[in-house]
C-alpha cells in the first residue's frame, strides 16, 4: 500500500503520539526548557540577593571572562582551560590503560571474558561520590601510599596526596576507564587477527603492528570510548571538590559555586552556556573526526 | 617482543589494573571496621561503627529515601521509555531525526548543568505557583528525565534487533494489537525491560550531583548524607554506609554473572 488511508494515518498518529509523547514531553519540560530557562538568565543581571534580575546585559560574560571590581584577573579562563587540558590529559591515560585491559580480556578463552568484562566495569556501579571517598582514605596523610609518595619526593612529609591535580586526575582515570575498556573490547571481539599475523610476518616492530594492523580496526570503538570519556570528564564536578583544591577545580566547581556559596546565578548559568557550548563542539568535532578516520558513525552518537 | 613475554607483561599489566581498580573500594571496607578514627592506621576489628550507623536516624530516613527515589523512578521511567522506545521503532520510517537528538540530550548534557537547570526551574516555578516544592518529588522527576532515553535506546535497540517479519506474521495470523501486545511484544521485550530496569536502579543509586541539586531538606539520600559527612572529614562511619552500597553492588554483579551464565547455557541447549 503506497498511500496510507486517511483513517490509517489518523490511528497511526495517535499510537505515535500516545508512545512517544509522554517521553518527549518529560524530557521538554524538564530538561529542555528548564535549559532554556537558565541559557536566558546567563543574559540577566545580578539582582541583590543573587538572583537574576532585568535588563538584559552581558555583564555575567564580562565577568566570567575575569572582568570584576577589581579589574581584570586571569582566574576563570585559567579554571576553563584547565578542565581542557585535565580532560585530556585523563582521556589520554585511559585510552594507554584501556588498549592493553580491552586486548587482555578479549584473548582469553571465551568463557571467561564475561567475567573480567565484569570486574572491570563492577567498581563504576559504586556511586560517585563513594569512589572518591575510596580515594580520599588511599591518599590520606599517613597512609603507606602518601608515606611512599613522600619517600619518594613527591610530596611534603605531613601532606597526604590529596587535594592535589594528581588526585584529580587519578579520580578521573578511575571514574571513564570502564567506558573506554567496553567499546574498546567489543572492536578487539570482532578483530581480524590474521592482519596482525602478516604483520609479524613481516618483521613489523609491534609498535608497527599496532599503528598499521590494531588502530585501524578498533578505531570505532577508540572513537566510541573517547566520546563516553571526554564529554563527562569535561563536566565533572564530584570528583574536582573532592579530591582537588581550588588549583584542580574546573568549570563545573565554579558554575556550581555561583549557585552555592557566591550567589550570581546569572554568572553560574553564563559558565553553564560555555559548558553546553564546549559540550556540543567536542561533540562535533569527535564525530566529524570518526568520519574522517573511517569509523563507524553508528557507534558515535 | 616475543609472545611469552607479551603474554606476561600482560598478566602483570592485568594484576596491576585489578589492584588500582580495587584497592580504593578494599580499603573503604577495611577502615569500616576499623576500631579508631583514622584512615591511616588500622588498630583493630570492630563493629562499633555499623552499630551506631543503625541507631543513626538521619541515616535510616536517607536509606529509606535513596530506595524510594530508585524505585519509583525506575517504574515510571521503564513505562515511559519503553513506550518511547516502542514508538521509535514502530514508526522509524517517519522522519523523527529531532527526536533522536531529544533523547540523546539527557545523556550528554553535563549532569551539574543539567542538575543546575533543574533546580533554578523548580525553584522559580515554586516562588511563582507554589508548586514544585523541592523534595524527593522533583528528585523523582529529575531522576526519571535522564532515565527515560536509556531505557528507550535499551528497547529500541531489543526491537531493531527482531526479523521485522515477526509483526507481518502477527498480522498473518490475525491477531489484534492487544493480542499481538500480549502474545508477541511483551514476551520478546521482558528480558529487554528487566536490563532496563536494573539500568535504571543503577542510574538513580549512582547520580549525586542531579539529586543534590534537586533535593530539598527533608529529601536526603545516602551519597547526599555521604557527602555532607566528608565535607567534615572521612570517618569510619562514613565508610560503613560507603560498604553497605559497595557491598549491595557485588550483590548485583554477582546476579547479573549469574543470569549472564545461565542465558549462555540456554543458549547451547
Amino acid at each position: 500500500m503506497k498511500i496510507a488511508q486517511p483513517t490509517r494515518l489518523l490511528r497511526d498518529s495517535g499510537h505515535l503520539l500516545l508512545t512517544v509523547a509522554p517521553g518527549a514531553l518529560c524530557i521538554v519540560a524538564f530538561l529542555v526548557l528548564p535549559s532554556l530557562y537558565l541559557m536566558g538568565m546567563a543574559f540577566l543581571s545580578n539582582g541583590p540577593y543573587g538572583l537574576p534580575t532585568l535588563p538584559l546585559s552581558l555583564q555575567a560574560f564580562r565577568e566570567l571572562a575575569g572582568f570584576g571590581f577589581l579589574g581584570w584577573s586571569p582566574g576563570n579562563l585559567y579554571t576553563l582551560l584547565r578542565s581542557v587540558w585535565q580532560t585530556l590529559l585523563a582521556t589520554v591515560l585511559v585510552i594507554l590503560i584501556a588498549y592493553p585491559s580491552a586486548y587482555y580480556i578479549a584473548s582469553r578463552p571465551s568463557r571467561y571474558r564475561a567475567l573480567l568484562l565484569l570486574a572491570v566495569v563492577v567498581p563504576s556501579w559504586t556511586n560517585q561520590v563513594i569512589r572518591s571517598v575510596g580515594w580520599m582514605n588511599l591518599f590520606a596523610p599517613g597512609t603507606p601510599v602518601s608515606n611512599l609518595a613522600a619517600a619518594l619526593g613527591f610530596t611534603a612529609p605531613p601532606m597526604g596526596l590529596f587535594p592535589s591535580q594528581f588526585a584529580v586526575i587519578v579520580g578521573l582515570v578511575y571514574n571513564f576507564l570502564p567506558f573506554m575498556v567496553l567499546p574498546l573490547y567489543a572492536a578487539f571481539e570482532r578483530l581480524d587477527f590474521t592482519q596482525i599475523e602478516a604483520a609479524q610476518d613481516l618483521f613489523a616492530r609491534p609498535f608497527a603492528v599496532f599503528w598499521h594492523a590494531v588502530l585501524p580496526q578498533t578505531l570505532p570503538g577508540l572513537m566510541a570510548g573517547t566520546v563516553l570519556v571526554a564529554i563527562p570528564a569535561f563536566g565533572m564536578y564530584v570528583v574536582t571538590e573532592l579530591l582537588g583544591g581550588g588549583k584542580a577545580s574546573m568549570i563545573g566547581n565554579l558554575v556550581a559555586r555561583q549557585f552555592a556559596q557566591a550567589s550570581n546565578w546569572p554568572l553560574g548559568a553564563a559558565g553553564a552556556l560555555i559548558m553546553i557550548v564546549v559540550t556540543l563542539i567536542g561533540l562535533r568535532v569527535l564525530r566529524q573526526l570518526g568520519r574522517r578516520l573511517g569509523g563507524d558513525r553508528e557507534v558515535v552518537l | 617482543m616475543s609472545g611469552k613475554n607479551l603474554e606476561r607483561s600482560l598478566r602483570g599489566f592485568w594484576f596491576a589494573l585489578m589492584m588500582f581498580l580495587y584497592a580504593p573500594l578494599a580499603v573503604v571496607v577495611l577502615f569500616s571496621f576499623n576500631s579508631i578514627n583514622s584512615s591511616a592506621r588500622f588498630a583493630g576489628f570492630s563493629l562499633e561503627w555499623y552499630e551506631k550507623l543503625f541507631a543513626n536516624d538521619a541515616i535510616i530516613s536517607a536509606l529509606v529515601n535513596t530506595l524510594v527515589l530508585a524505585a519509583s523512578s525506575s517504574v515510571l521511567a521503564v513505562i515511559i521509555g519503553g513506550l518511547l522506545g516502542y514508538g521509535l521503532y514502530r514508526y522509524r520510517r517517519w522522519r523523527m531525526g529531532w527526536l533522536i537528538w531529544l533523547i540523546y540530550l539527557p545523556v550528554i548534557m553535563p549532569d551539574i548543568v543539567f542538575g543546575i537547570a533543574e533546580m533554578t526551574f523548580f525553584v522559580s516555578l515554586h516562588d511563582l505557583f507554589g508548586l514544585f516544592k523541592p523534595g524527593l518529588s522533583t528528585m523523582i522527576i529529575a531522576h526519571v528525565t535522564f532515565q527515560v532515553p536509556f531505557v528507550a535506546l535499551l528497547v529500541n535497540a531489543r526491537l531493531l534487533s527482531l526479523d521485522p517479519q515477526l509483526f507481518e506474521a502477527c498480522n498473518d495470523l490475525y491477531a489484534n494489537p492487544w493480542q499481538r501486545a500480549r502474545f508477541f511484544i511483551f514476551p520478546v521485550l521482558w528480558p529487554a525491560v528487566l536490563s532496563s530496569v536494573l539500568l535504571a536502579l543503577t542510574l538513580s543509586i549512582d547520580d549525586f550531583v542531579i539529586s543534590f541539586f534537586t533535593a530539598g531538606p527533608d529529601s536526603t539520600t545516602l551519597p547526599i548524607y555521604i557527602w555532607s559527612a566528608i565535607k567534615k572529614g572521612v570517618t569510619p562511619e562514613v565508610n560503613a554506609i560507603a560498604t553497605l552500597m559497595i557491598g549491595s553492588v557485588f550483590i548485583a554483579a554477582l546476579m547479573s554473572l549469574f543470569i549472564h551464565r545461565r542465558s549462555v547455557q540456554k543458549d547451547r541447549t
